[in-house]
């Protein structure tokens, strides 16, 4: 009995153990910090002259016009680009998980290559791409479809869309590994199954393979919800939020309140809360739409 | 991600203790490390004697223009002083700024160089949120015989806290090749109004195909020259913003406009861009401070197509001139400094005092002074080959004395970026008053934190 009991101790706490140093790094890195945060969100103040304000910063966010627009760029990027990303990188797993499919690797390859470059790399390109000079106006400009060349990145409406073309192709890939992976736990018999019953190929998609990869289609949407709200770098690089306000990210404005304009830290502590709370409302309805059990 | 974790977990080694010992020892080892590596960045070292060696660490952006210029100036303040050593750390302005901020507002200073170089734009603005963080240079380094506009920018309550650098006035870039080819002179473009140069642009696209200007779209910096060539700015002499009311503001607004929507201003994405749009053609001039002189000579084989003429200015404003500025640069001495009487000293003989610097640092840089006697230097007398033999340098340091002095006041960012979405707007239809009115609105909440 005593000897069951130290081992099952012994066993609990290498487990403690192996958790400890990432649980302290978590801890004294990222919880610490937002505790830290949250008492600074409730100040206001320019630079280091703070004084304690209450929830005023959080008051003064819905008068603020360039807070709204961000709010607005960011959910029109995850409105149109989350959804299309997800069902691109789903159809390219069920290819690619095809046994018939010759040069599986090359493939997997092609499509996880875009990942392995940098956000700015990534933003980089498809500026160069867009630019007044670039590829795409010349080969619009000879196809005659275009009369003179047109400035995407100037343009409100064309700035977003290429801002979710490049957050698309830079992460579509890797979302597909995650449903690759989802997919093959699925068991081939179920498919095999469902074709002798005569189920076609769109059936065997719609009925077997998106119920069984629900988990993983919840982690992937929950995954890019945050990140999208979170999107820094490819429009900083892209359009720098412009023209106007009309790409400007919430990140953006956090950069922008604390090292272009005046530091006023309380008021960007209290933006990057509302991010907070945006992803935990967001992840919460997604998990209540989509774990029905 | 899930299942290879479940994995892991049931394959822990039940001889728990022996790892535990070895993970703890590993944290200890890692937390003594890294109080170590934090103790190396506070140590400090107390220096009494005059010819000790001392470092002084500065802060600046741009291998061949103010790198280039700060290690000029270490030569020659090492021939009187060898036992002072200039560290130039190349730091990107956005970065500095960073840096700057973070420090500043973690009360962290030893990370801090002496000395940075600052850009006037953002002068007022770090003097007034880090009052105690700048030294005044008053009575150690001589500011009398710098341009008067330019010293206005590190004024602070009677003291001054900048030393000036690099010359800001503005002159319009000429393609002479291109304007001929659309039956113009280059003396059409000289002591003209906005309104002119829109004709004039007209003209040129006409027969060229060709736009006259290009900016940077997110970039206000044309209603800014404008501004200041009028003598007005974005603030109130009180520092309130002055945008909605500002006649001056509204006629620039619709000036620059005006010039977008008639193909005559090409708005670019980013300042790669906008050079790339003058160094390859596609547009027939640029109108920038006198520090693009570097960018547009990089294209040798256009060696002899450039000249300058000044500014246009704004038609039927009072006081407006054919001169302005644009950017530009000072140095500021940090009160965390434990050589600032060095860094004083080494600034004063240099910067504030040596024309040979200035000689030196022209010709293969284009930095232009704004230190008086350095207009004297043989460089700036010289005809530059470039420009068809002009004589630019005599003619720029001729277009700054007539700079209007403005100030650019504490909330300058947040004024310039608001005037920029309102230009968006007014492009996209908008009329002139309600997007300035908007602007005024958003500036003052900014202002009401």
């Amino acid at each position: 009995m005593a000897g069951k009991k130290t081992l099952e101790m012994k066993y609990k706490n290498a487990g403690w153990c192996f958790v400890m140093p990432a649980a302290i790094l978590i801890f004294v890195l990222s919880f610490y910090p937002m505790v830290r945060a949250f008492f600074l969100s409730l100040q206001s103040g320019l630079a280091n002259n703070l004084h304690f304000s209450g929830l005023r910063n959080y008051i003064r966010l819905f008068q603020d016009e360039k807070f709204l627009a961000s709010v607005r760029n960011v959910f029109i990027y995850l409105v149109f680009q989350v959804p299309v990303m997800l069902f691109l990188a789903l159809i390219l797993a069920s290819i690619l998980n095809d046994k018939k499919l010759k040069c599986k690797g090359l493939f997997r390859t092609m499509v996880f290559l875009p990942c392995a470059t940098a956000l700015v790399s990534s933003a980089l390109i498809f500026k160069s791409l867009f630019a007044l000079d670039g590829i795409v106006n010349t080969w619009l400009l000879s196809l005659g479809i275009l009369a003179e060349p047109k400035n995407w990145l100037q343009d409100p409406v064309w700035a977003k869309i290429i801002i979710i073309i490049t957050i698309t192709w830079r992460w579509t890939g890797y979302n597909t590994v995650f449903f690759l992976a989802g997919l093959q736990n699925i068991q081939t018999s179920i498919y095999e199954a469902a074709r002798i019953d005569g189920a076609s190929s769109a059936q065997s998609f719609f009925r077997i393979t998106l119920p069984l990869l629900k988990p993983v289609i919840l982690l992937t949407a929950v995954m890019s919800t945050n990140g999208t709200l979170q999107l820094f770098d490819e429009v900083q690089n892209l359009t720098a939020g412009g023209p106007g306000n009309e790409t400007l990210t919430i990140s953006q404005y956090i950069y922008k309140l604390s090292f272009v304009y005046n530091p006023q830290f309380g008021y960007a502590a209290a933006v990057s809360y509302m991010i907070l709370i945006m992803v935990a409302i967001l992840s919460f309805i997604q998990i209540k739409v989509g774990d029905k059990n | 991600m899930i299942y290879t974790f479940l994995i892991t977990e049931t394959g822990v080694d039940p001889a728990g203790g022996k790892m535990k010992k070895t993970i703890v020892f590993g944290m200890a080892a890692f937390l003594v490390c890294s109080s170590t590596i934090f103790a190396w960045g506070s140590k400090k070292t107390a220096k009494a004697d005059p010819n000790a060696p001392v470092t002084l660490t500065v802060w600046c952006w741009d291998p061949n223009f103010n790198i280039y210029a700060m290690n000029e100036a270490a030569k020659i303040y090492n021939r009187t002083k060898p036992n002072v050593k200039i560290n130039v750390v190349e730091t990107p302005w956005a970065d500095l700024q960073q840096k700057l901020i973070t420090s500043l507002s973690a009360k962290k200073t030893d990370s801090l160089p002496d000395i940075i170089l600052c850009q006037d734009n953002a002068i007022q603005k770090n003097m007034m949120n880090y009052p105690k963080a700048f030294l005044p240079v008053n009575g150690k380094v001589d500011l009398s015989k710098f341009a008067q506009f330019k010293v206005g920018y590190g004024e602070m309550n009677k003291k001054n806290y900048s030393v000036p650098f690099d010359n800001g006035a503005t002159c319009t870039f000429l393609r002479k090749d291109i304007i001929e080819k659309a039956g113009l002179k280059v003396e059409d473009f000289n002591d003209i109004t906005w309104d002119r140069f829109l004709e004039l642009g007209k003209i040129v696209k006409a027969k060229t195909g060709t736009a006259l200007i290009s900016y940077v779209g997110n970039e206000p910096d044309l209603i800014m020259i404008m501004l200041q060539s009028a003598g007005t700015w974005l603030f109130d002499q009180q520092g309130n913003p002055y945008i909605a009311d500002n006649d001056v503001l509204k006629k620039a607004v619709s000036t620059y406009a005006e010039m977008i929507k008639a193909g005559v201003c090409l708005t670019v994405t980013d300042w790669n861009a906008y050079i790339a749009s003058i160094n390859n053609g596609t547009v027939a001039s640029a109108i920038n401070g006198c520090w693009l002189v570097g960018s547009i000579s990089a294209v040798k084989e256009q060696a002899g197509d450039w000249t300058i003429v000044n500014t246009p200015r704004m038609g039927n404003v009072k006081n407006a001139v054919n001169y302005s500025n644009q950017g530009g640069s000072s140095w500021m001495v940090m009160a965390n400094s434990k050589n600032a009487d060095t860094a004083m000293d080494f600034l004063n003989r240099t910067f504030a005092g040596s024309k040979e610097l200035y000689n030196t640092i022209l010709p293969s840089s284009g930095a232009i002074a704004t230190w008086g006697p350095a207009a004297d230097a043989d460089a700036y007398n010289q005809p530059v080959a470039f420009f068809g033999n002009q004589k630019i340098y005599t003619a720029i340091v001729e277009y700054s004395k007539h700079i209007p002095q403005v100030k650019y006041g504490v909330f300058n960012y947040e004024a310039r970026d608001a005037v920029g979405v309102a230009m968006t707007k007014i492009i996209a239809g908008t009329s002139v008053d309600a997007a300035l009115k908007e602007a005024q609105k958003n500036v003052e909440f900014q202002m009401g934190y």
